[in-house]
């Protein structure tokens, strides 16, 4: 057992400090969407002087956010599914069926982090963006164009925070599996939904339906 | 071949595979066995690219712009608004946990958000004034599907950017379908007061309110502009039919503001001090679809634009005129926003790769095959449809239902002359109302955790009211006129049969 615990600690540890910087730029980067998309509106009709950048940089900003938000989700079990039959079967066949998914995952997840892989750092990657560019001009260098596979990254990182989350639940899996009793290291999962659940939301974050 | 990619992937989501990966590994694992590994690739490519929208980014502003609302407090004005208006009914609570659910389905696009936040504070409420638990806990949960058929949206955006519609021509088709399940249900308890005695409440809760002098003013001003623009509507719908001396638009308004003014005055005795009082405060918020609306109808915002002028409307109103917020609540709200809106982006990205494998493989035409096999009248082809809707509405929720069956289904019944508004309008009330229908519901679930009662207690309890939500999914069925008049009225569907194939046939086409 102690095989299993020693890493599910130090990976759950890892796992809880990268997603909670993820997290943080997460929320910032809801707040700057909303703020560039504000600013667009305002100076389309108010100034009349429509500005080219802050279309793509909210897209940037919305893919970051999904790309940096998501693991935290997942590793909570946030991502929807049908308990039904899970719920139906008895305890072990449930925990093996569930184990045996999460590896299907692993599997999907591998495989789209070679794609990501080729897409981020691949020939389209190197294309400039339509208007983004990081305006060093202003203090007197020259401006850096934005590259594709800086918006492109934001999956490939979203499919390696997943993979690691889903390694995580795999060891939690197999622990509980044999060990019904074992104590699992806090996912974090308790302390958030303490700090933001209020009579309004259920599970933590915002449902769409 | 790869037509085995649907079963699979039922499998999957039956045996408890999350959505967003069963979407991925079906079509993958197929494409895979056949040899095409190249469209593998494509399947990631698509799911990026499916993210990347600007459309989309209207989903996570009015997440954030309902959750905003939600925790500025507005939630009790909204309820004291509707009881002063309905609470002197007998059944009155009832009728305003309904009437709330409608004005709140314009700030939120969300059944579970209007649940929780209308459920706690109805909920004892209802209790405290005479009606069972589970009762109070069902209507709550029953009215709240009005949430995500009256906009804004989250499914119909959805809906809207996956199947290539027009998100503003769906929010429109929305509107009257989402009022008729409020009438409904209204309808629903109304016969109940008779028959199991419900109890009545008092029109105003608490009495001698007060209201600062910033807010008074915006409400004061907020409303004649908002009458003003009422009578200037009907203005340009008479001199459009008249010929009334050309004038400047501006001055006409002016005119119809004091106008306005004087209606206002002249109303204004008419009622108690309590009644004006909690009226005025239910203004500010009851602004925000107005604008969302408006800006979009009068084709001065996309969508998304009116999304974040609904968050900077939402955050005015906390911070300056509610005051009910402080800045270190902003982050939590962010993220929990953030959160919820990247699980749903990724599901959509995921059905967006999904949807193009779904018409590499061909399966709409196979699936329509079989269909006209089994039936070949669209009436009955309707009807068969909306039972399949509703089962898989028991099961899962409304917004990755819609994803994965609108490829599906969709172009189905296109070829079959059902106007693809009036289509999502169906696929949409559905699923929703299959979110409160038992066992599976979410907001029954919901409603469980918010009330204390049983989740089979709250099943039983609701289904007179899912009779009603039943007819009303037939009614917009059978007759397109109820969803797509508005769109077709301000001109946001062409090609439009109102009649529908019902009327047709009764009445000849």
């Amino acid at each position: 057992m102690v095989i299993l615990q020693v890493p599910l600690a130090l990976l759950s540890a890892f796992n809880s400090i990268v997603l909670a910087i993820g997290r943080q730029i997460g929320w910032i980067a809801l707040g700057l969407m909303v703020f560039v998309i504000l600013l667009q509106v305002v100076m389309r009709y108010i100034f009349n002087a429509a500005l080219p950048w802050p279309d793509e940089a909210a897209r940037f900003l919305m893919l970051w956010m999904t790309g940096l938000v998501a693991p935290s989700a997942y590793r909570w079990g946030g991502f929807v599914a049908i308990d039904m039959i899970p719920d139906m079967l008895p305890g072990t066949v449930a925990k093996v069926l569930l184990l045996l998914l999460t590896f299907l995952a692993t599997l999907i997840l591998i495989v789209a982090i070679g794609f990501g892989w080729s897409h981020t750092f691949g020939f389209g990657g190197n294309f400039n963006s339509g208007s983004l560019r990081i305006p060093l001009d202003w203090f007197g260098g020259e401006n850096i164009r934005v590259k594709l596979r800086y918006m492109y990254a934001s999956f490939l990182t979203c499919m390696i925070l997943l993979l690691f989350v889903n390694v995580e639940l795999i060891l939690r899996q197999i622990v509980l599996l044999l060990r019904p009793d074992t104590e699992l290291p806090d996912d974090g999962a308790g302390k958030y939904l303490a700090a933001t659940s209020g009579p309004d939301t259920v599970g933590g974050s915002v449902r769409v339906d | 071949m790869l037509v085995w990619f649907l079963p699979l992937f039922l499998v999957l989501l039956m045996v408890g595979m999350p959505v967003f990966f069963a979407l991925l590994f079906a079509p993958g694992a197929l494409l895979w066995l056949n040899g095409q590994e190249r469209d593998v690739a494509l399947l990631y490519r698509n799911v990026y690219n499916g993210m990347d929208s600007f459309p989309l980014m209207a989903l996570p502003f009015f997440m954030l712009a309902g959750e905003l609302m939600n925790r500025g407090g507005i939630t009790t004005r909204l309820v004291e608004f509707s009881q002063a208006l309905m609470g002197h009914l007998r059944g009155g609570l009832a009728q305003v946990n309904i009437l709330s659910s409608i004005l709140f389905a314009g700030l939120s696009g969300s059944a579970v958000a209007d649940t929780s936040a209308l459920g706690s504070t109805l909920i004892p409420a209802m209790e405290k004034n005479g009606y069972s638990r589970k009762f109070a806990a069902a209507i709550t949960a029953a009215s709240s599907v009005i949430g995500p058929i009256i906009p804004p949206s989250g499914i119909m955006i959805i809906y809207a950017y996956v199947m290539g519609e027009s998100v503003a021509a769906l929010f429109l088709a929305g509107i009257v379908p989402g009022v008729l399940v409020g009438v409904g249900l209204m309808i629903m308890v109304r016969l109940m007061a008779d028959k199991y005695d419900l109890p009545k409440a008092e029109r105003i809760v608490n009495k001698g309110q007060t209201i600062t002098k910033r807010e008074d003013w915006i409400s004061k001003v907020l409303l004649r502009i908002n009458l003003g623009g009422v009578l200037y509507a009907l203005y340009s719908l008479i001199s459009g039919s008249l010929t009334l001396p050309a004038v400047n638009g501006l001055v006409v308004f002016a005119v119809l503001l004091v106008l306005a003014h004087f209606i206002i005055a002249s109303l204004r005795g008419q009622v108690s001090e309590d009644f004006r009082l909690v009226t005025k405060k239910a203004v500010a918020p009851l602004q925000t679809p107005i604008i969302i609306l408006g800006g979009i109808l009068v084709g001065v915002f996309t969508p998304t634009e009116a999304s974040a002028i609904a968050v900077a409307y939402a955050l005015v109103i906390s911070f300056f005129v509610l005051r009910s917020m402080k800045l270190s609540d902003l982050p939590g709200i962010l993220t929990k926003s953030a959160i919820g809106s990247a699980t749903v982006l990724l599901l959509v990205g995921a059905a967006v790769a999904f949807k193009t494998v779904v018409s590499l493989s061909h399966a709409p035409e196979t699936l329509a095959e079989y269909m006209l096999g089994l039936a070949s009248d669209p009436l009955l082809l309707l009807f068969l449809i909306n039972i399949l809707l509703f089962i898989v509405g028991m099961f899962l929720d409304a917004g990755p239902a819609i994803i994965i069956l609108g490829p599906i289904l969709g172009p189905i019944f296109l070829d079959m002359g059902v106007h693809p508004v009036h289509f999502a309008i169906i696929m949409s009330v559905n699923l929703t109302v299959g979110l409160a229908t038992p066992p599976m519901g979410l907001v029954l679930f919901v409603a469980s955790s918010v009330s204390g009662e049983r989740v089979e207690a709250i099943s039983k309890a609701i289904l007179p009211f899912l009779a009603v939500e039943v007819v009303v999914i037939f009614l917009i069925t059978y007759f397109p006129a109820i969803s797509l008049a508005v769109p077709d009225y301000f001109g946001f569907v062409r090609d439009v049969d109102l009649q529908g194939p019902l009327l047709n046939r009764i009445f000849g086409g």
